[in-house]
């Protein structure tokens, strides 16, 4: 019996198909402000997935993601200011050592449960504090300004929109993957699934690091993309809030679902600055109230429900 | 003959309570053990020390010979040995057929078509082959507790530790189950220490039968020889009404 | 030798803060096994409340503290009837419960700088910057108020809890829930009550700590991180536990501040709580916490 492929044919079609479009998109008249809000999506697309890798597959909530993103910032940020490296180069080195980094947060990884993610909080301020104070490192309060010409920025669209696909394809054949279930079987139950022989700490030091180091790359994107990065921000508690806004929105715990989640939250963040400026966390927060206690995932649940909803009414027949 | 598992001396301490103490365990090639005992004997005790979710306060565990004492649950299951849970605990996010290949992929490092057929094997002999797609809470306990024996079995285990498989299903299920075990030990060859509150099981399946009573071994031997002898029934019959409160 | 004096004092000082803080987080741990996100969120809006009592209506912020206990009892009141009883019960409970606490924490956020804008805040009185000379070491009236309101707390909390009909009934169902429904307990009155209790305890740590600190919408995260170590350090169900973990947090931050520069006493409690945690992988009080 061979097992069913990684990635179902039809949808790898589909996959390459609108890919192939969004990459030509920016060739047919598209306005520099679309432009850049996709670039911007793309590479909240990948930071969405990859924390619900920890979030949703293997059932751990981070709050904090941010210290990874940053660590992905000022580290490519450095190396081109230094190094002159190419950019995607330097955002490949910021996403390996945000890896290390959260290999180095293995003690916490052994954490269950909200005790795990109130030590991700831990994590999370602690990294802003630290790397606030070193100047050296991240320019402290005053920041650090990247050297990206505006043709390098206007070719972030490709990078990111690379970036999220292949975050997008590794989601779904993760989850569909012996890996992923393993992930799953740990979720579900970390002594049950020791007892049938797989290494939670293992899987999940894996996982951790997956996700920290594809969150750092997406980190040395974003900096790349604003230029001008400082540590309050990019450690901030606010955005690592944003990781886990976007992901609940989408659906916590499905494949591609935080890819909607960040487009969503991009779209509605941008509505809600424009419009409701003080308003805005707090409408997230009701956001994130209504899905937990209706629709805990998120848009995808919406959809699937409304599909049954849908069948049901069309074959009426059935059970 | 020597022991396909031995345990030495094993003692599990929770504070001030001595769970079990000094137990020597040996168990042969294809033998089915039970391990019967009033209530807070120690015999789930017992199994969480040889299944490894937890670490003995002395003694040690050998399999083939070797060491195993210091391998945490999951390097176990590698090694061979591997557990049911009284209280059975499925992977609610899974489907059967998931459940069990997550065991299957674990067990030895082949490649994936030979961990699905293994699963189709395991699901097959525990009469679960007919819906693997549905969801654990689609099943009712007793086919809850096949899915738990069909998971353990997919591990490929060479020892089988079965906690209270038949309590709580009724009595035509606690046949077939029975039935079961005896054909896991012999189509597949496995070795098998279970316990039950269930007499008649526990006597008819075990080729031989150890007895717990306050953590300590009390008594070994056939289950004829167990039944006649004085000890054990004096355990019961002193804590008889624990018994019948209990079930 | 003053000087250890000193130390010795600024940590019993910070230790009742510390404490202050952290018994409404473990109340509700304790006895909901809920991880009560939102405690930050509470702390800033009492804060907010006791300033705006002060500010506006003149009144001194220690006395402000029924009103604000009674405001924040309401609150925790309607947060569980409204949203916390509405959670799946069984392992989904976890994720979700923290993050529609997560979700009540934004919103209050939200709405403290709708009302009071961004702007850092404090509450000052005549006797904020005042100090109490003690044999030779320096006593700041605010945190030595904050302690002794503190330990009233503490007795009052343990006197609740170990003297009253319902003290003993929150205690029954911290051990066991179920039980409790099959001799008579209204389960979901204990978790409602508790929930007012903890969050009416998280409101005064509010105050309490205003009148102490700066803070603005944001704050709560370091104060949910600390009152979580302690929680977990001193155990549940323990308010004297509570007070021990607070004395040992605060050693280990005023004296770390000796050998470390002081952006890293943050680190110190978590630092702490992974020791801990990892040192004693059983959990505390049977309470499995690690993987």
């Amino acid at each position: 019996m061979t097992a069913p492929p990684l990635i179902p044919r039809r949808m790898a079609g589909v996959f390459v198909a609108g890919c192939a479009v969004l990459a030509v998109l920016p060739a047919l008249d598209l306005s520099p402000y679309a432009h850049n809000q996709l670039t911007l999506s793309y590479v909240m697309i990948a930071g969405a997935l990859a924390w619900n890798w920890m979030g949703g597959f293997v059932g751990q909530v981070s709050f904090g993601h941010a210290a990874m993103f940053g660590i992905g910032g000022f580290v490519a940020g450095r190396l081109m200011l230094h190094m002159q490296l190419p950019p995607p180069v330097c955002w490949l080195a910021g996403g390996v050592v945000a890896g290390v980094f959260t290999l180095a947060a293995h003690p916490t990884l052994r954490l269950r449960g909200p005790y795990f993610s109130i030590a991700t909080i831990g994590i999370g301020e602690i990294s802003r504090q630290v790397f606030t104070y070193w100047e050296e490192f991240t320019g402290g309060a005053t920041g650090l300004s990247l050297p990206i010409s505006a043709v390098q920025k206007y070719q972030l669209y490709w990078w990111a929109l690379a970036l999220a696909a292949a975050v997008a394809l590794a989601s779904i054949a993760i989850r569909r993957s012996s890996f992923g279930l393993r992930l799953l079987a740990i979720k579900a139950d970390v002594d049950a699934a020791a007892d049938v022989g797989i290494s939670a700490a293992l899987y999940q030091d894996a996982i951790f690091a997956l996700s920290g180091a594809v969150v750092g790359v997406s980190g040395g994107i974003f900096a790349s993309y604003f230029v001008f990065i400082e540590p309050g921000d990019m450690f901030g508690f606010d955005r690592s809030i944003t990781f886990v806004l976007m992901a609940v929105i989408g659906g916590v715990g499905t494949s591609l679902g935080p890819a909607l989640g960040a487009i969503v939250y991009v779209v509605l963040r941008n509505y809600l600055l424009a419009s409701y400026p003080e308003l805005h966390l707090g409408l997230f927060g009701v956001l994130v109230i209504v899905i937990i206690l209706f629709q805990p995932l998120g848009i995808t649940g919406l959809v699937r429900w409304l599909v049954r909803r849908v069948q049901r009414a069309a074959s009426p027949g059935q059970p | 003959m020597t022991a396909l598992l031995a345990a030495r001396g094993l003692t599990r301490r929770f504070g001030g309570l001595t769970a079990l103490d000094g137990v020597d365990l040996t168990l042969g090639e294809g033998e089915i053990l039970g391990v019967i005992g009033p209530n807070g004997a120690g015999k789930t005790t017992l199994f969480s020390l040889i299944g490894g979710s937890l670490a003995p306060s002395a003694g040690e565990i050998l399999l083939d010979g070797r060491p195993v004492t210091r391998l945490a649950a999951h390097r176990r299951v590698r090694a061979g040995i591997v557990r049911t849970h009284q209280i059975v605990r499925p992977f609610a996010n899974l489907t059967i057929f998931e459940n069990v290949m997550v065991a299957a992929i674990h067990a030895h490092r082949r490649t994936e078509g030979h961990a699905r057929d293994r699963v189709a094997e395991a699901l097959e002999l525990a009469g679960l082959a007919d819906r693997p797609e549905r969801y654990p809470a689609s099943l009712t306990l007793a086919g809850r507790k096949r899915l738990e024996l069909a998971r353990a079995l997919a591990t490929g285990p060479r020892v089988l530790l079965l906690d209270e498989v038949v309590a709580g299903v009724n009595p035509a299920e606690a046949q077939a189950f029975a039935a079961l075990i005896r054909r896991i030990r012999d189509q597949r060859g496995v070795s098998i220490i279970l316990t039950e509150h269930v007499m008649p099981a526990v006597m008819s399946l075990s080729d031989r039968i150890m007895v717990l009573e306050y953590g300590k071994r009390i008594a070994e031997g056939t289950p004829g020889e167990v039944v006649a002898d004085p000890r054990v029934i004096a355990a019961y019959l002193g804590s008889e009404a624990g018994q019948g409160a209990a079930s | 030798m003053s000087r250890f004096a000193d130390l010795l004092v600024s940590t019993v000082l910070l230790a009742g803060l510390y404490a202050t803080m952290s018994y409404g987080l473990g109340l509700i741990y304790g006895v909901l096994r809920v991880v009560n996100l939102a405690h930050g969120g509470v702390i800033m809006a009492g804060g907010y409340l006791g300033w705006v009592l002060y500010v506006r209506l003149g009144i001194d912020p220690y006395l402000t503290i029924p009103l604000v206990a009674l405001a924040s009892f309401g609150l925790g009141v309607a947060l569980y009837q409204g949203l916390v009883r509405w959670l799946p019960r069984g392992a989904a409970g976890g994720p979700a419960s923290l993050l529609l606490l997560f979700g009540v924490w934004l919103v209050l956020r939200n709405i403290a700088y709708a009302l009071f804008t961004g702007n850092e805040q404090s509450i000052t009185t005549a006797y904020s910057t005042r100090s109490l000379a003690l044999l030779g070491v320096h006593l700041p009236v605010t945190r030595l108020a904050v302690l002794g309101i503190g330990l009233a707390i503490a007795a009052a909390l343990h006197t609740l809890l170990r003297r009253t009909q319902v003290g003993r009934a929150i205690r029954a169902v911290a051990q066991n829930a179920d039980s409790c429904t099959l001799v008579g307990i209204d389960v979901d009155r204990i978790y409602t009550l508790t929930f007012g209790i903890g969050t009416a305890l998280s409101g005064i740590a509010g105050v309490l700590l205003a009148t102490v600190f700066s803070f603005n919408p944001s704050s709560g995260a370091s104060e949910l991180l600390k009152a979580f170590v302690v929680v977990v350090l001193g155990g549940l169900g323990s308010i004297w536990g509570i007070a021990l973990a607070a004395l040992v947090l605060a050693a280990a931050e005023t004296y770390a501040v000796l050998i470390m520069p002081s952006y890293l006493t943050t680190a110190v409690g978590f630092v702490l709580l992974v020791l801990v945690l990892v040192l004693r992988p059983g959990g505390f009080f049977g309470h499995r916490i690690l993987a």
